[in-house]
Order: structure tokens, then sequence, then C-alpha cells
């Protein structure tokens, strides 16, 4: 069921997404995503990694592994770490994480209650 | 590290995101969701009854803690351990506690949502929030 927040609660929501995304945490973080979503050879890199671990992840449950993957992946891993785009990407997004969290202690603050632990949906 | 090009883009300064949070609070201070909560939560902690059960369960779960990990309670301490454990969320006051801090979870797992969807991250996730807060 789909909860109706009340109109100053709305107000104080869509402030909140305003201000956040206007924030220089999150500028940054935007435009270097844009970056990653326009450069090719990042984006190649990425889908490559992330099969590679998937191919490993399949060996190693089947006790399969071989050294030439093991050293592909590396190779792979070396190389988005010294691509100057993803870590970028990387390295804004953990900023703009850093900053959620100032954000969310100040909310916390005010109310008593750990806002972000009440909005998690995940329990035990 | 590349660069990022800031200029002609106006900039929310921390202050003034901070002041939209401290304002987010305020509001969310004033849902019924949130007052039923405190009263709650005070009626809970001013009840003597609660507490005294609240206390017996938690240290008979300290006690049973090595065993609890391994699973190997024995029929008895099962059964005492849940008598404890009803004991404790059967109290009216406990009830309404939890009953209000769903109702407020409810409203701001709404709240997280809207955040999440509109800044591109989990806001609990990016908070540091596991499965058990």
């Amino acid at each position: 069921m789909q909860t109706v927040l009340n109109p100053s609660m709305q107000e104080a929501a869509d402030a909140l997404i305003g201000n956040l995304l206007a924030s220089e945490a999150f500028v940054r973080c935007q435009q270097a995503h844009a970056r990653l979503n326009e450069d090719r050879q990042a984006h190649t890199l990425l889908e490559q990694l992330s099969q590679a671990q998937a191919d490993l992840r399949k060996k190693q449950a089947n006790s399969g592994v071989i050294q030439t993957e093991i050293d592909n992946l590396r190779t792979l891993q070396e190389q988005v770490q010294h691509n100057n785009v993803i870590m970028t990407y990387a390295q804004t997004q953990q900023e703009a994480v850093n900053f959620l969290r100032e954000i969310n202690d100040e909310i916390s603050q005010l109310l008593g209650i750990n806002f972000a632990s009440f909005a998690n949906h995940t329990t035990c | 590290m590349e660069d990022t090009v800031l200029e002609d883009i106006e900039i929310a300064s921390p202050s003034m995101v901070k002041q939209a949070a401290r304002d987010f609070a305020a509001a969310l201070a004033e849902t019924p969701q949130f007052k039923a909560f405190e009263q709650a939560a005070y009626a809970f902690r001013q009840n003597q009854a609660a507490q005294l059960a609240l206390q017996a369960y938690q240290q008979k779960q300290q006690s049973l803690r090595a065993l609890l990990m391994l699973n190997a309670l024995s029929a008895e301490q099962h059964d005492e351990l849940e008598r404890l454990e009803s004991a404790f969320i059967t109290q009216p006051v406990v009830q309404k506690y939890f009953t209000a801090q769903a109702e407020l979870a409810t409203l701001c797992q709404a709240l997280g949502d809207a955040l999440s969807e509109s800044i591109g991250l989990n806001y609990a996730a990016a908070c540091g929030v596991s499965c058990c807060g």
C-alpha cells in the first residue's frame, strides 16, 4: 500500500531532494556518471571485469579455477584502477555517500532515532 | 582524477543542505506517526512491568547466548525463553510500542524510497544500515 505524505512532509522531502541533488558532492557524482556513460572503453572494461568475476565465482564453486583466469582478472582490475573515468566516478560516488551520511546524522540527531534504520526495508 | 566543471551550476552549500535536512526532520517530527511513536516509547519506558519483563527476557537470552549461537538449547531452556519473550511482547504497552514503531517505519520507508529514487543511491544502504540496523 502506498503511503500518502501530508503536504508539508512532501514539501520538506522535495526540498531536501532538490538540495541534495544541487550539492557539490552530488553534482560531481552526476557529472562523473554521465562521463562514464559516454565512455565506451570504460563501459567495456567494467563489463569485462564483471564477467570475469562472475566466471571465476562459478568456477570456484566447481573447483575448476585456472591460473590464467586469475591473472586475467588481476589484469582487468589493474586496468580499472588506472582508468580515470571509472576511478573518478568511484571516488565521487563515495564522496556523495559520505555527504549523505552527514545528512542522515543531521536528521537523526533532531529526531532521536536513526532515520536510515527506520527507512530500511530489510529485516533480519 | 579528472576535474569536474562546476562553473555555471548553482551549487547548494553544505549548510543549505543541512538546513533542508533539519526542516525535513522537523516536518517528520510533526507527523501523527512520529508523535504516536514518541508517546508509545515514553509509555514503554515508564511502564515498570514492561521494563521488568524486558529485563528478565534479556537476562535469560544473555545467559543462553552461547547455546543459542550453537542452536543447542534444551527443550526446557527453549520453552523458558519463549515464555519470557511472550510475557514481554504481550504487555499492552509493548504491543502499542511495536505498532507505533511499525507505522513510523512505513512512513520512513516511503520517504527513504522517494529519496533513493531521486538521488540514485539506496538511502538506507548508503548510510551503512544493515538488516540489523
